[in-house]
């Protein structure tokens, strides 16, 4: 039996050896040749988990030679055709108003120097004016988008409410933060959503679109 | 020598053996199912399930505290063996059990198989991307390209395993060493000029002078990844080139150039490259009228394969995944405002075993309850 006793102590000393081994050594192989670095292109990343949008514009601003480095404050975009441009006014920076059967909705542009709060303070904000309940950073997570545009990153939360829908862009841009909210009939907002989408990659920084 | 395995195959031979064993195998599910209330899924079965011991940290300190589940279905596998090797005379009386031992011995070699050779990986791709490898959902790499070579890169990569210590790392084609400084498993990242209570991260090259490094607690959550962070410092006979901050967070590779060769410094998600590419021509999300609840969403891939000699098109959607080349292609997520897909790439060899192995427990029971059933039918009748 001691035989056994013996063999079977060999036997975890062996297992346990090969449960602390795991390959560790470098390996090498060739592929075909890839593009080189485009600061501007998307990161393969969870959108729970996507950078920072502050590392990838300072990326985006360091490698330089392909993105030109946004110098101004401000950014361009198109409006959408049957959306109506209207002059800049107050805090706004920009306004579009859309109108259909199910009444009219208002897109304001606005920017405000550095985080403004966050996007968690942000969000309950708009929330509790569209009549909802607060919610908490681990159930906001899963509700943000994230689109690459240009240099820039953008958040994109859809709040719907009772009666009223809420789509929001929040961009960090320069040392502020840029909020394209459209506000309107549920149906009217649900309806309007892929132009909006669509609309959102025509922003740019006012100098990479001169 | 005879004596040895003598006792081997007594040992290995006896009932006792096999309830210890099942008894073990319950305790072990019990334990590993606590346990997941801090691990998640994929952790527990790393630790409890797809291992020879089981390795717990006691305050940091690592002891084996319970026989893993490779330990436990081994030996389950050697008492089944042997048993029917020394034990069992073949006889058409008990060609039942036979079948369904055997199919029991095939469920148990098919999980052993499984566990060591399937792999999983993720394809992302933009509408209109062309990708030629396939990314590990949450093992990381540090990968070091030589993009000198006018026709191809020369790619060399180390495991984060191999990362996370200290001692430097040579590699016969780089003209330099590789050591690691500071290793954080799961990090935030954050600029310093908008984060001034990160700590520097004390790299002197690229972004990682302006980037400040933290560490995270590791998570194990199924829907989160660990992103750890590493600052590598590369000597040459000439001395120190620098220090860099390496980390998944990061968006591109950092090149720098040395020798009169260009290199590039990542750290990413375990690559595995592939013969073939894919593009994405389109991906298609239809959701049910009014709501957000997805209703079936597709991607039209063409596939090209050189060795096949031409290229085809292929619709990608739930439950319609394409296989080539042992691997299976599944529909498994969108991101990016629908405008990019993610496939799940899947290998496993035995994946076929399963099926086998329930066919032929269900034939074998079938068999001997048959059996039973025709001589106590044939009894009743010699009776009456």
């Amino acid at each position: 039996m001691s035989s056994v006793i013996r063999s079977s102590f060999l036997l975890v000393g062996v297992l346990l050896a090969l449960s602390g081994c795991r390959d560790q050594q470098p390996r090498s192989y060739l592929v075909p040749k890839e593009a080189a670095p485009t600061p501007n292109q998307a990161q393969p990343s969870e959108p729970s988990q996507s950078p920072p949008a502050d590392i990838a514009a300072d990326r985006a601003a360091m490698a330089g030679t392909t993105v030109p480095v946004a110098t101004g404050n401000d950014l361009t975009w198109t409006a959408p055709s049957g959306w109506a441009e209207q002059p800049a006014s107050g805090m706004r920076k920009g306004t579009l108003t859309l109108s259909g059967p199910e009444g009219t909705g208002d897109l304001s542009v606005t920017a405000f120097p550095d985080a403004v709060g966050g996007n968690l303070a942000n969000v309950n904000r708009w929330r509790g004016q569209l009549g909802l309940n607060p919610i908490s950073a681990a159930e906001l997570r899963p509700l943000l988008m994230h689109i690459h545009v240009g240099p820039l990153h953008l958040d994109v939360i859809d709040i719907v409410g009772p009666r009223e829908r809420m789509l929001v862009a929040i961009i960090p841009h320069a040392g502020a933060t840029w909020f394209f909210r459209l506000l309107g009939p549920d149906a009217l907002v649900g309806r309007e959503k892929p132009t909006f989408m669509r609309f959102l990659q025509s922003i740019r920084p006012a100098s990479d679109a001169s | 020598m005879n004596e040895i395995l003598r006792e081997f195959i007594r040992f290995f031979t006896t009932l006792k053996l096999t309830v210890v064993l099942l008894i073990l195998a319950i305790i072990l599910v019990f334990l590993a199912t606590l346990d997941q209330v801090t691990l998640g899924i994929w952790a527990v079965q790393e630790k409890w399930f797809r291992s020879f011991i089981v390795i717990h940290f006691f305050r940091g300190f690592p002891l084996p505290v319970f026989p893993g589940g490779y330990f436990i279905g081994g030996l389950l596998l050697i008492n089944l063996v042997t048993t029917h090797l020394y034990r069992f005379k073949l006889s058409w009386k008990k060609s039942g059990i036979h079948i369904t031992h055997a199919g029991l011995i095939l469920l148990l070699v098919g999980e052993l198989i499984t566990g060591i050779f399937q792999r999983e990986f993720q394809m992302r791709m933009d509408e209109g991307e062309t990708k030629n490898y396939s990314e590990s959902p949450r093992e990381v790499e540090l990968a070091i390209i030589d993009v000198s070579p006018a026709d191809h890169d020369h790619v060399i990569v180390v495991p984060a395993s191999r990362v996370a210590k200290s001692t430097p790392l040579q590699h016969p084609s780089l003209p330099f060493t590789l050591r690691t400084l500071t290793y954080y498993p799961n990090s935030h990242l954050g600029l310093r000029s908008q984060n001034p209570d990160l700590p520097p991260s004390g790299a002197n090259r690229d972004i990682g002078t302006r980037l400040g490094a933290a560490p995270r607690p590791l998570t194990f959550k199924e829907n989160e990844r660990n992103l750890p962070t590493a600052i590598v410092e590369l000597r040459s006979a000439d001395g120190i080139l620098g220090t860099w901050l390496l980390s998944p967070w990061l968006i591109e590779p950092q090149t720098f150039d040395y020798a009169g060769r260009t290199f590039r410094l990542a750290m990413r998600f375990v690559r595995e490259y592939k013969p073939y590419n894919l593009t994405l021509e389109e991906f298609t999300h239809d959701r049910y009228p009014g709501t957000d609840i997805p209703k079936n969403f597709s991607s039209r891939v063409l596939l090209n394969d050189p060795r096949e000699g031409g290229q085809r098109e292929i619709l990608v959607y739930m439950n319609n995944p394409l296989r080539h080349d042992g691997f299976t292609f599944y529909q498994a997520g969108f991101d990016n405002d629908d405008t990019t897909s993610i496939l799940q790439v899947v290998t496993n060899p035995g994946w076929i075993i399963p099926y086998i192995s329930c066919a032929l427990l269900t034939l074998g029971l079938l068999v001997q309850f048959g059996i039973h059933l025709f001589a106590f039918a044939r009894k009743r009748a010699a009776l009456a």
